[in-house]
């Protein structure tokens, strides 16, 4: 057996397989005015909002594709480069992420929906990441919010009651550890995690004293090393060395963080609303609440990150663009957005749309009324690289690589450099 | 690396001389017998990866048709880049130990497995088989049992070594070293059956003369085994350091490149960078360089084992 040959194609091959990449198999299918083409990252519920549709439209066949976010990111950004994009395709709000409205309608690949009815009654707070450059490209129809999500049994067994101010969160947090059950499940195995209580604190810390934050960022006014960023750092650290949450937070997945939240290993667990349907799927029997998670001693003055989901965008060269209007006018009708947000456990983005909220999220139904809710910050960002600083520089902070005035230094340094 | 004395003049026709078991024909097919699979491989292999290159010249975003082209900015970059060169240490790291840990543990295998126990052939099975699972169910399973409550640490705990109890993959110091594991853990029977097919070649009457002669079993091993293992040797030591710098799903799947950036490699960056980051111009400088890395691993490697054969022989 001669092997310098396949030495050689060998190498050849791992550069061509690393180089090469993907190229996603479009189903552009043109002419026919009754086939819509879509792509979505809502597994799980675009199956139904599809069926909903078809039947409400006889005749008319959707064929759609679901991802996962990154899968989904790549994917569409290649078909979208190559002109072989579906007519509808999911996008996210604001900036900062490879799929979202900014990015995507910045070099023309989105139809303008300013002219859809829908467009000017969303919430004011929703309005902006819908946009770019003062017009509509983005269908939002749920909304998500992030707070301490409680194990009710596992609170009462405890003998204890959801802490409303930011000394009682570290008292709570001392109680619970005593009794072997710590009072939060933290997952920051997966990066993605590690922001969600940052965020949590950084809405009341940062945004409730200065709502004009980000157009200070933006303007060069601000920084994130000196500002209250460095408040909420600090309490997310000190959360830690409290023992709000579980030993070795690093190795613990998200998936495992449900778990222990789930089952009363913790009492509860800092997330988004998302989480509440995946931990009711672990424990059928239990009841999960949401509450704002407290960062100062005025409740009065809390906020929430509540936010607008992905939505869903049209393609600027849709090959069926009537129908693929008609799509968004059926996602963003009441019927459409109550088959949605039930399915993803999320509120609403229109007001009135007759839809019972679950009870566990009326906190942050009461928030997003009371206009106490500000969008996760990463939505308004310049780049997709000053979220992932974070991201790893949080992990650094926790496993000690790192420190959290270096973090939001680089964080600094990244938003400066720009889009 | 590459001794020139002992290389054969690279000559297109005639095969390798080594390559050729005794009593074989040289008779040569005509190069163009190649021709078609050639053909094939440069329009679906070279010609894109090639397209794929000038890419890395350029600030692509992945979407943007503008996009300018700036020289070798992106490979100066990557100096500056402490995440580029950790990666790059990283990925160098995990091969070395890859490829001496688990070559080590399935030559051991090999040879256990090469004796007249009776529960050889069971065995071999067993210790094969993870080696045909995906890499990436093996690498969501053992996050599992890795994790702070898994299985790994339970059973520390219940058999008293509570001390030895781990955060296997929340360590930066660990994490690394807990990718290595799950890897020889998955292919160590691989090496194992590569290593037991020249075990298996060697003709018992050679062991029979270098006992007669008075060699023990460490003696037998050294001066028969061993250089009767060479090939085998150099297939297992090729296969393991190219697996290990291409080194992508188990990483992704167990620790992310994480904690921070403790345990990315150049193929996770490449991925991060390109795919969440949307700098693909950089990425695919990055993958230039793992290219070359490859490429000069592979071959220097292969002319290095070349002449240990040649050698052994």
């Amino acid at each position: 057996m001669n092997i310098r040959i396949p030495s050689a194609v060998l190498a050849a091959l791992t550069a061509a397989t690393v180089l090469t990449g993907c190229s996603g198999g479009p189903d552009a299918e043109s002419g026919d005015s009754k086939v819509l083409t879509l792509a979505s990252v809502d597994q799980g519920s675009i199956e139904d909002v599809v069926k909903a549709f078809e039947a409400a439209n006889p005749g008319v066949k959707v064929n759609f594709t679901t991802g996962g976010a990154d899968q989904y990111q790549q994917q569409i950004r290649t078909q979208l480069a190559s002109g072989t994009a579906p007519d509808v395709m999911s996008v996210w709000p604001g900036n900062g992420n490879p799929g979202a409205t900014y990015v995507l309608a910045k070099p023309g690949y989105l139809l303008d929906l300013s002219s859809q009815p829908w467009a000017s009654k969303l919430p004011a707070g929703v309005k902006g990441v819908t946009q770019y450059d003062g017009k509509t490209y983005n269908a939002v129809f749920g909304l998500n919010g992030i707070g301490a999500i409680y194990n009710q049994e596992a609170l009462s067994k405890a003998g204890l009651t959801a802490p409303t101010t930011w000394t009682e969160l570290l008292a709570f947090c001392k109680a619970a550890a005593a009794k072997g059950t710590p009072a939060f499940a933290l997952g920051n195995q997966d990066n993605w995690v590690t922001q969600i209580a940052l965020y949590a604190l950084v809405a009341t810390t940062v945004y409730s004293a200065d709502k004009d934050f980000d157009t200070k960022m933006q303007a060069g006014q601000a920084t994130f090393a000196n500002s209250e960023w460095r408040t909420a750092m600090a309490k997310y650290i000190e959360m830690e060395k409290t023992g709000c949450f579980q030993a070795n937070g690093l190795g613990t997945s998200y998936e495992a963080s449900q778990d222990l939240a789930a089952t009363g290993k913790t009492l509860g667990i800092i997330q988004g609303n998302w989480v509440v349907a995946l931990l009711k799927g672990k424990n059928p029997a239990g009841t999960f609440v949401l509450k704002a998670l407290p960062a100062t001693d005025d409740p009065a003055k809390f906020f929430i990150p509540g936010a607008a989901g992905a939505g869903y965008g049209v393609n600027a060269k849709a090959k069926n663009k009537e129908l693929a209007l008609k799509f968004i006018s059926y996602i963003m009708s009441p019927e459409g957005m109550s088959v949605f947000n039930k399915k993803q456990g999320s509120l609403p983005a229109l007001p009135n749309t007759g839809y019972t909220i679950d009870p566990s999220l009326a906190e942050v139904a009461k928030f997003i009324n009371d206009g106490r809710t500000v969008p996760f910050m990463d939505q308004l960002w310049p780049n997709a690289k000053v979220q992932q600083t974070m991201l790893s520089g949080l992990q650094e902070i926790f496993s000690g690589q790192s420190t959290p005035d270096k973090v939001l230094a680089a964080m600094d340094t990244n938003y400066k450099a720009g889009a | 690396m590459i001794d020139a004395p002992n290389v054969q003049a690279p000559d297109p026709v005639a095969p390798d001389p080594i390559a050729v078991t005794p009593g074989r024909s040289r008779v040569s097919p005509p190069w163009w017998f190649a021709l078609p699979a050639m053909v094939l491989f440069a329009f679906v292999v070279l010609v894109p990866s090639a397209r794929g290159v000038h890419y890395a010249f350029t600030d692509w975003d992945g979407l943007d048709p503008n996009y300018a082209f700036i020289g070798l900015r992106n490979f100066t970059d990557m100096t500056s880049d402490p995440d580029a060169m950790q990666a790059i240490w990283h990925t160098l790291l995990i091969a070395v130990a890859i490829t001496i840990i688990q070559n080590g543990f399935g030559l051991l295998l090999a040879l256990g497995v090469n004796t007249i126990i009776k529960s050889r052939n069971v065995l071999r099975v067993f210790l094969f088989a993870p080696a045909v699972v995906t890499p990436i169910v093996t690498a969501y399973l053992w996050r599992n049992l890795l994790g702070p409550e898994g299985a790994v640490n339970s059973l520390l705990g219940a058999v008293g070594l509570d001390s030895w109890r781990q955060n296997w993959l929340g360590d930066p110091e660990l994490a690394l070293w807990s990718i290595v594991a799950v890897i020889v853990w998955q292919f160590g029977g691989y090496s194992m059956v590569i290593f037991l097919a020249g075990l298996q070649s060697v003709p018992k009457e050679i062991y029979e003369a270098a006992a007669i002669d008075g060699g023990g079993r460490v003696r037998r091993f050294w001066s028969v085994t061993r250089p009767l293992l060479a090939p085998a040797f150099t297939i297992n030591l090729m296969l393991s350091i190219i697996g290990g710098i291409k080194l992508f799903d188990q990483v992704y799947a167990l620790t992310g490149g994480g904690p921070g950036h403790a345990t990315d490699t150049i193929s996770t960056l490449i991925y991060k960078d390109a795919f969440t980051l949307g700098e693909f111009g950089y990425s695919i400088a990055l993958a230039v360089v793992l290219t070359i890395i490859v490429a000069v691993a592979s071959t220097g490697q292969y002319f290095f084992l070349a002449r240990n054969e040649r050698a052994a022989s």
